[in-house]
């Protein structure tokens, strides 16, 4: 028994769950469940679906090379069974799952610092153009900021003129 | 020396086992005759596993192995690499290789110092094989047939091919894996010599179907005989009068 990844979501598939698929060339596709397998035969790339951890690694929205990865790994050649070693593997698996999880979520909100100096640039771009367009209550504190300049009415004059 | 055995009676030994100079891989059978009998050959000299591939029991044509390493496709699990880690001395490298080809035992035929393979291997599993066994890989073909593994089966001291295999094959091949090479048949005239037989350096098992005819040939191919008193007795026999005199 091997907990496998979905190849659309990758996701685990669990025993008892999903949709293997054989393809002639003798490559398996596994997929968790039938909404994977169904984008699939949909021919849809799991790179461009928004919801798939592809997506997400390829957009840098999820962490994608930390040194908690390399220890779960499919390894071609074993060792021999050695009880301490076991005992301390197995010691040591949930500790790094948690440490995984720390680091995955400090990603998530390090990506996330930058919203609030971006909406406040935002918000005085809009201040700056599109001023009549926000409503009367909101501009009256902006408003006293700017000072009025008076114009001559001679050069109004000229321009009248030129038209 | 050759033995003549059953695997649930089925005749087709090579399929059901592995016989290597250093270690016997074993199928796990409903009864434990097929595994008893390789025990009280080979016990006390080399390990006897029973082990799966795949859940299957078809280990001889999934694996292929020589006293310095065993190769097993990629459809064995986990746990039976673990077994066969377990059990394998520490000298014999136990590695799992992807490739599209995974029945190895039928693309892959090889002794301990040279490897014959199917044309179409990839170019990374063929240094792998090279790597983990510790020979030279050669691309050919037996007879016209690509899967080398199964229609010849050679040992250090000797080889027996398909029994349609030109005059010029055969020398080809004897040049290349540098040992006797005869073209002949097993099990009543069966032409897959490696799934009707398995061989190591000093013990050979074949079908019980296999003719008294085919297996001298066998025995003299491989140089079975010579463990017997009747050799020993022959070879000494200068020696011995000179004694009396």
């Amino acid at each position: 028994m091997r907990l496998e990844k979905c190849w659309f979501c990758s996701s685990t598939v669990y025993p008892g769950h999903g949709i293997q698929f054989v393809r002639n060339d003798a490559k398996v596709f596994r997929f968790c469940r039938s909404k994977c397998h169904k984008n699939f035969k949909m021919k849809r790339n799991p790179r461009k679906v928004k919801w798939t951890k592809a997506y997400r690694r390829l957009r840098g929205k999820d962490m994608t090379q930390d040194t908690t990865f390399e220890f779960e790994r499919k390894r071609n050649r074993p060792e021999r069974y050695d009880r301490i070693l076991t005992e301390q593997t197995l010691k040591a698996i949930p500790l790094i799952t948690k440490i995984r999880h720390e680091r995955q979520k400090k990603h998530i909100t390090e990506r996330q610092k930058g919203g609030k100096s971006m909406s406040r640039k935002k918000d005085a771009k809009e201040l700056e153009q599109d001023l009549q367009m926000l409503p009367k209550k909101d501009t009256v504190a902006y408003e006293a900021t700017k000072q009025k300049v008076i114009v001559s009415q001679l050069k109004t004059e000229e321009n009248l003129m030129e038209e | 020396m050759a033995t003549r055995i059953q695997f649930e009676n089925n005749c087709e030994v090579g399929v059901f086992s592995k016989l290597t100079n250093a270690y016997c891989l074993v199928a796990i059978g409903g009864s434990e005759n097929f595994y008893s009998t390789f025990e009280s050959e080979l016990a006390d000299v080399i390990p006897v596993v029973k082990t799966s591939i795949g859940g299957t029991r078809i280990i001889g044509r999934l694996c292929v192995g020589n006293k310095n390493g065993l190769l097993l496709p990629h459809t064995t699990t986990d746990q039976e690499l673990q077994h066969l880690r377990n059990c394998l001395p520490d000298q014999v490298v136990v590695q799992r290789i992807d490739e599209r080809l995974s029945a190895l035992g039928n693309c892959i035929s090889c002794n301990d110092h040279v490897a014959l393979t199917h044309p179409d291997l990839d170019k990374a599993t063929e240094e792998l094989i090279a790597d983990v066994l510790g020979v030279e890989v050669f691309r050919q073909t037996i007879a016209g047939n690509i899967l080398v593994g199964s229609y010849c089966a050679f040992s250090n001291r000797g080889g027996l091919v398909h029994p349609h295999t030109s005059i010029e094959d055969l020398d080809e091949l004897s040049t290349l894996l540098q040992v006797p090479l005869v073209a002949g048949t097993v099990n009543r005239g069966s032409e897959v010599i490696a799934a009707g037989m398995t061989v190591n350096d000093w013990t050979a098992f074949c079908g019980s179907d296999t003719t008294a005819t085919e297996l001298s040939v066998i025995e003299s191919v491989f140089k079975l005989r010579e463990g017997q008193p009747t050799a020993i007795v022959d070879d000494m026999r200068k020696s011995l009068i000179d004694s009396y005199v």
